[in-house]
């Protein structure tokens, strides 16, 4: 039977919840990297399976771990994600780090603040700029949103080796079509919260993006103005909001058996950031964004949390279980495609991000 | 030349093979921290920025010294002198 396993990233470490394959029953395993903020957990089972996990801490700066054991030892990169002394932008998280397509085991990728991208290709050892993001002809004029001046969303084209989407905050979308030489903006359709003083394309203020799985010149995300679709890779955004009590949250995702199907959390305002009224609700649609509906049987009232933009996953079951962690350290899933829900036997820090593996 | 022992915080002992205390030798206090991090160079990144700058809120003690009152790090040491790491928390 396939083991489940959630990876979670916390302020004050990594914890893990172990499962089957029904769900049913979790087990709690942490903290681990106990006291370091974790920005984001990935296992990456293209090869010989790797786990990556962004590390940071207030004092001591950030870098990478990786184990090669299922996070139960972990090994600090020799050569990570550094801005050379003259790059003029200085390394203040590691947002995400993010597998390459399935055609290049080895490389990897990590997205920044200041906002930036870094590659490996060799599975995490060592690190390089891609300097097309930060050098990029705007970039004096990039203004970062309350979480930083961060690059969270980095998404690989999964048959194309030459295009490469990343999102940042409070600046927008930027696409490379050269194998990531160089970047365009691609916010044509998304409400700006601060547009360039001579850069007028930039200023879009994306929380999250995400591919459809099945067709990859269709993307979604959940913006600081709104949530988005696009049928064009990027060069022009649709709202699609009806139904959503609000245009302001953090996480999207996309079922991948199911990619009309999404989930997001509107929260209450950028002024409040939090459940409207204590009233968690997940919304879902299933035609593609057209409509929503509130999905909440299972959920609390009285629950004024809010839902980090990593703080959400999907896995790759038939009945689609969907996860979402919580600013007050609770986690609430579904085992069926967000019918109802569920809360996970545990009371953790801040949740920064959840992943899900399973594990054959 | 001396050897002295350098307290290194928890956080960081994964760097450090979880030794809480090694042990550097160099003629001076700068000499002692370059070996330091030649010796451990995963600390570099957690003690100091891109720069080459110490980090804002880390902190060498040297004989219960704050080292960002010195006026140079080129002074001799001997045997019996000791380095701590420390964190700066002043407060919540």
């Amino acid at each position: 039977m396939a083991k489940t396993l959630l990876m979670i990233g916390t302020q004050k470490g990594v914890f893990f919840l172990h499962s089957d394959e029904k769900r049913e029953s979790w087990s709690l395993e942490g903290p681990i990297l106990k006291g370091w903020k974790i920005q984001d957990v990935q296992l990456d089972q293209r090869s010989k399976a790797r786990m990556y996990a962004a590390v940071g801490h207030f004092v001591y700066g950030q870098t990478i771990q990786i184990s090669d054991d299922l996070g139960k030892t972990w090994q600090q990169v020799e050569r990570g994600p550094r801005y050379a002394e003259d790059a003029g932008s200085e390394l203040k998280d590691v947002w995400c780090v993010v597998p390459g397509r399935a055609s290049e085991p080895d490389t990897v990728y990590a997205g920044v603040a200041e906002a930036g991208l870094f590659v490996s290709h060799d599975r995490g050892l060592s690190w390089s700029e891609m300097t097309g993001v930060s050098q990029h002809l705007s970039r004096e004029e990039w203004i970062g949103g309350l979480g930083g001046l961060c690059c969270h969303t980095i998404i690989p084209h999964p048959d194309n080796p030459q295009r490469l989407w990343v999102a940042i905050s409070a600046v927008g979308v930027l696409r490379s079509d050269d194998g990531g030489e160089t970047f365009h903006v691609k916010n044509d359709g998304l409400i700006k919260v601060i547009e360039g003083k001579t850069h007028k394309d930039i200023g879009s203020c994306v929380h999250r993006m995400v591919i459809d799985p099945q067709n990859p010149d269709r993307l979604f995300q959940q913006n600081h103005r709104g949530v988005y679709r696009s049928d064009d890779g990027g060069d022009s955004w649709q709202t699609i909001e009806s139904g959503l009590p609000g245009t302001f949250g953090f996480p999207i995702v996309v079922n991948p058996q199911q990619p009309d199907t999404l989930f997001t959390i509107p929260q209450e305002s950028d002024e409040f950031r939090m459940a409207k009224d204590g009233v968690l609700s997940v919304y879902r649609t299933t035609d593609g964004g057209a409509s929503w509906s509130p999905s909440r049987k299972g959920l609390p009232d009285n629950c004024y949390v809010g839902v980090l933009r990593q703080a959400m996953t999907v896995d790759s079951y038939p009945d689609c279980g969907v996860y979402f962690g919580t600013s007050g350290g609770q986690i609430y899933y579904s085992r069926n495609n967000g019918e109802s829900w569920e809360t996970m036997p545990c009371n953790l820090p801040r949740i920064s991000s959840l992943s899900v593996a399973i594990i054959e | 030349m001396p050897e002295l022992p350098v307290h290194i915080p928890g956080l960081l002992r994964n760097c450090t093979d979880n030794h809480g205390t090694v042990t550097v030798s160099g003629g001076t206090l700068q000499g002692c921290i370059d070996d330091l991090l030649h010796r451990y160079p995963l600390l570099k990144v957690h003690l100091f920025t891109e720069q080459g700058a110490q980090r804002e809120h880390v902190l060498f003690y040297y004989n219960g010294e704050n080292t960002r009152w010195l006026d140079d790090l080129n002074i001799p040491v001997k045997q019996g002198d000791e380095i701590t790491v420390l964190q700066a928390v002043s407060g919540g």
